[in-house]
């Protein structure tokens, strides 16, 4: 291959005298969102927000979370029954529904993706293993599918979404040694969804584009000109992905922008920021288990030393809304009558002296494990540390990560003395967040890092997820939240208004805290 | 020759399983577990002990070293445990955005930092050479993620001369993979719009690595320079009247520059380094950003390949700059 001087001036000439570059996202039926990607596109190994950002659009699930507060519509499935026992439940799937090869989704296909769920293990089994065996689901007949629960998990219908339905033909022609397809699913998708995947443009981590499935079940008529085709473009860096959606190479950011950076998006012409309440509650954790942290006094001091006020109006400029709980205050089951704590710090050290007389060892040095990538948890330290130095608390704080934490958090010995997180929404129901954060049998994993026990709320929470009626399982909520927040195993700060930028391009968006409001299929693109 | 290059090959190895051996240690007593990553927010400690049996984390670190020893000798370097796919053919859909990026900027610092290091030593203590000793202890000490979102504000935000972001505007196809380097593959297939559209994206991210470097080696060439101007074959070459700037370009640069040369060698494995920061803003999908998204996720087998194919792309440069020091100075292949 030889270049001829006139083509390498014409090269150098546009590539040097290049003036207004068009914006990459200005195509009108291309849609550049700045999500990040999921580890891999596989539903069924991995759960997380970019996981359920992709998932929306590839995948179908039997029934969906639409709308804010979030509700379960039916979606593949037209309709279901569950037996008086809460045990045996039957999902009847609608006609017509096909995945991207053309073949029809069958029960079979639903049987064979609960069971493929259980068989990984991996998050989205959570929900599933203590109460589903994989031969507790079957085909009943040509229309519908019947799994019968070891037990009754009140749970169980709010974590259907969860699973999204595969084409089990198309996986198991993939099967490696036994894999369940995994390593195939990992990098392609065999889904029914209104998108479908690109292959070829799939870099993990860093790049995917999706298509528009024309033949998707719920056709096309709600949206009269939808997007054709979709680049998903992670975008790491905070300022890169801000400056990408004001000079128009982006259409949409994350939901986690920094409230530092509303004030130049809003001043935009091209872009605006949506703000959506959500359902993830920010909270600072205590290790229970270590003195002082084992003094109920020690604990009500520290909650009475945030500046909860001055942290959301000043740090987070009123885009956060206090919580006092566990629960995000949007949820059922949340007690509208719990105060929880106010910042006063003298309260905080009169529950101090308390602890002193405990002898619970307040003056010793605390730690508190901050997430390294996300500022707003270094920001909360910071505003703790100065309040507590003022009580005579020494608070270092100590840069970490997730997976390490979710490491540390395992064993209550290496669990930090405190530490900062979100709880995000996976599935809305209150076992989400207290029935996991706080009965018992969660010790070990990160959820449950404060290592709280207390015999009676682990009765209720147990009660209650053994109960199918929301009616008889809300008061039982509630009432293990009042106690737990009188106990103060916590500090619960806010549950987080999700701020995301937006192109002004960008029309139609529908929000919901499950998969923070990124099924393409509702949106379009003005010219 | 022959015999040089197959004495550094060979000494290079050993030091090449001693950094593998080395990352692997440390990777290990970092706390993360990569079993509690891999099963995810939501998992309980049964799923995470399944996993941890099941990829074999729980076996002894020294078997888990001599296994993974064992199949780096047979050039297999596993999979990632998150996306399942061979680390090896992801590194090498990578390498070429690095190579790319690195290449552009060594290139750019050589071809700018020789000549300015050249001026500075000419007008020795006269302006040109305050201006150009105060750029490069700037440009040494600037931050790259500073001086990348200052371009990015100037070149892309206000003045739109230059793509902000990534290696290919949306909507364009890129070319079919023959090399993996988007500008090459682009050049082999006759899409001129698109190697044009790729060099647009290069321009930034090559400026921003390309700036330490550039410092650097002004700094040694003036050095050298300088040196070689207080010889005597200079002080001749004068008194005879030989043209004042063919004698520094010719024989005073020639005579100068080995010890550029030898941070230029240097300067490539801290640019393959310095590209993890530049290639995280500039969202550049080179070998850099899967590292950091490795080390975020604890996916230790990509770790481990990465940085044994950095140390690898570090050394086999630094072969390649003996052999340029040899042909400016052919005496070295004379010693043992």
């Amino acid at each position: 291959m030889r270049i001829t001087r006139r083509q390498f001036g014409a090269l150098a000439s546009a590539a040097v005298l290049v003036h207004n570059i068009p914006a990459d996202a200005a195509n009108p039926d291309v849609l550049v969102p700045g999500w990040d990607l999921p580890a891999n596109l596989d539903p069924h190994q991995v759960l997380d927000v970019p996981a359920q950002n992709v998932a929306l659009n590839l995948y179908d699930n039997l029934y969906r979370y639409e709308g804010n507060p979030p509700e379960l519509v039916p979606w593949l499935a037209e309709s279901h029954t569950v037996s008086p026992d809460g045990l045996q439940w039957e999902f009847k799937l609608r006609d017509g529904a096909r995945f991207h090869d053309g073949s029809p989704v069958t029960p079979e296909d639903v049987v064979f993706s609960f069971q493929r769920i259980l068989k990984i293990g991996k998050a989205p089994a959570a929900a599933f293993l203590p109460v589903l065996k994989p031969e507790g689901i079957a085909a009943a007949d040509p229309r519908t599918v019947r799994i019968r629960l070891e037990k009754a998990y009140g749970p169980f219908f709010s974590a259907v979404p969860m699973v999204m339905i595969v084409n089990q033909k198309l996986v198991k022609s993939h099967d490696k040694d036994g894999d369940w397809g995994a390593a195939w699913l990992g990098s392609n998708e065999a889904g029914s969804g209104s998108y479908r995947l690109i292959p070829d443009t799939y870099t993990p981590l860093e790049k995917a584009d999706i298509e528009r499935n024309e033949g998707h079940f719920l056709g096309w008529q709600h949206n009269e000109h939808p997007i054709r085709r979709v680049e998903i473009r992670p975008t790491k860096e905070t300022s890169t992905r801000v400056l990408a959606l004001l000079n128009g190479s982006l259409d949409l950011t994350d939901t986690y922008l920094p409230v530092d950076q509303i004030e130049n998006i809003e001043k935009s012409a091209v872009a605006h920021v949506n703000r959506n309440q959500t359902m993830r509650i920010f909270l600072i954790r205590m290790n229970n288990t270590k003195p002082p942290f084992d003094n109920v006094n020690a604990r009500k001091c520290l909650a009475h030393a945030f500046n909860y006020k001055g942290f959301i109006d000043e740090i987070l400029k009123g885009n956060a809304q206090r919580d006092p709980t566990p629960l995000p205050n949007t949820v059922w089951g949340f007690p509208r009558d719990a105060a929880g704590y106010e910042y006063d710090l003298k309260k905080a050290k009169e529950y101090f002296n308390k602890a002193v007389a405990d002898g619970a060892p307040m003056k010793r040095p605390v730690e508190i494990h901050i997430l390294q990538q996300l500022e707003q948890t270094t920001q909360a330290a910071q505003v703790f540390q100065a309040d507590l130095a003022s009580l005579g608390i020494n608070l270092k704080i100590v840069s970490d990560t997730f997976p390490n934490l979710t490491t540390s958090t395992g064993k209550a010995e290496t669990t930090p003395d405190m530490w900062v997180h979100w709880v995000s929404t996976y599935f809305v129901d209150p076992e989400n967040w207290v029935g996991q954060m706080y009965d018992s049998q969660f010790h070990g994993t990160w959820k449950a890092s404060a290592w709280y026990k207390n015999p009676k709320v682990d009765e209720l929470l147990r009660k209650a997820r053994g109960l199918v009626d929301q009616e008889q399982r809300a008061p039982l909520y509630e009432e293990a939240t009042r106690l737990i927040v009188a106990d103060s195993p916590d500090i619960w700060i806010y549950n987080t208004i999700e701020l995301a930028g937006m192109s002004n391009r960008v029309k139609g968006a529908r929000y919901c805290p499950v998969g923070s409001g990124s099924e393409v299929r509702w949106m379009s693109l003005s010219a | 020759m022959l015999r040089f290059v197959l004495r550094r090959v060979l000494t290079a190895i050993p030091s090449l399983f001693g950094l593998l051996i080395i990352t692997f240690l440390l990777i290990r007593v970092v706390p993360a577990d990569p079993a509690a990553a891999l099963a995810g927010d939501n998992a309980t400690p049964q799923q995470i002990e399944a996993i941890r049996h099941q990829y074999g984390f729980d076996r002894p670190i020294t078997e888990q070293l001599f296994l993974y020893l064992g199949q780096v000798l047979r050039f297999d370097f596993g999979e990632s445990q998150f996306s399942h796919r061979a680390v090896g053919v992801d590194l090498r859909q990578r390498l070429p955005a690095t190579l790319e990026l690195a290449f552009a900027a060594l290139l750019l610092a050589t071809a700018l930092g020789i000549p300015l290091g050249v001026i500075a030593a000419v007008y020795h203590n006269r302006w040109p050479d305050f201006l150009l000793r105060v750029l490069s202890v700037t440009g040494i000490a600037v931050a790259a993620f500073w001086f990348a979102i200052t371009l990015q504000l100037i070149f892309a935000m206000n003045l739109g001369w230059l793509p902000l972001r990534g290696e290919l505007s949306s909507g364009i196809v890129p070319p079919p993979s023959v090399t993996g380097s988007l500008i090459l593959d682009a050049a082999i297939a006759g899409r001129w719009g698109v190697v044009a559209d790729a060099l647009q994206h290069l321009v930034l991210p090559a400026i921003t690595l390309s700036v330490g470097a550039l410092a650097t080696i002004t700094r040694f060439t003036r050095a050298g320079v300088l040196e070689t101007m207080q010889k005597d074959f200079v002080l001749y070459e004068r008194a005879v009247g030989y043209p004042r700037w063919r004698l520094v370009w010719v024989y005073v640069l020639r005579n100068s520059v080995i010890a550029a040369v030898t941070q230029i060698g240097l300067l490539f494995g801290a640019l393959i380094g310095g590209a993890v920061v530049v290639e995280a803003i500039f969202d550049w999908p080179g070998v850099g950003n899967y590292l950091v998204n490795a080390i975020l996720t604890a996916d230790y087998k990509v770790m481990l390949a990465a940085t044994l194919m950095i140390g690898v792309v570090y050394t086999l440069v630094n072969i390649l700059i003996d052999l340029v020091h040899g042909w400016l100075d052919p005496r070295l292949w004379e010693q043992p």
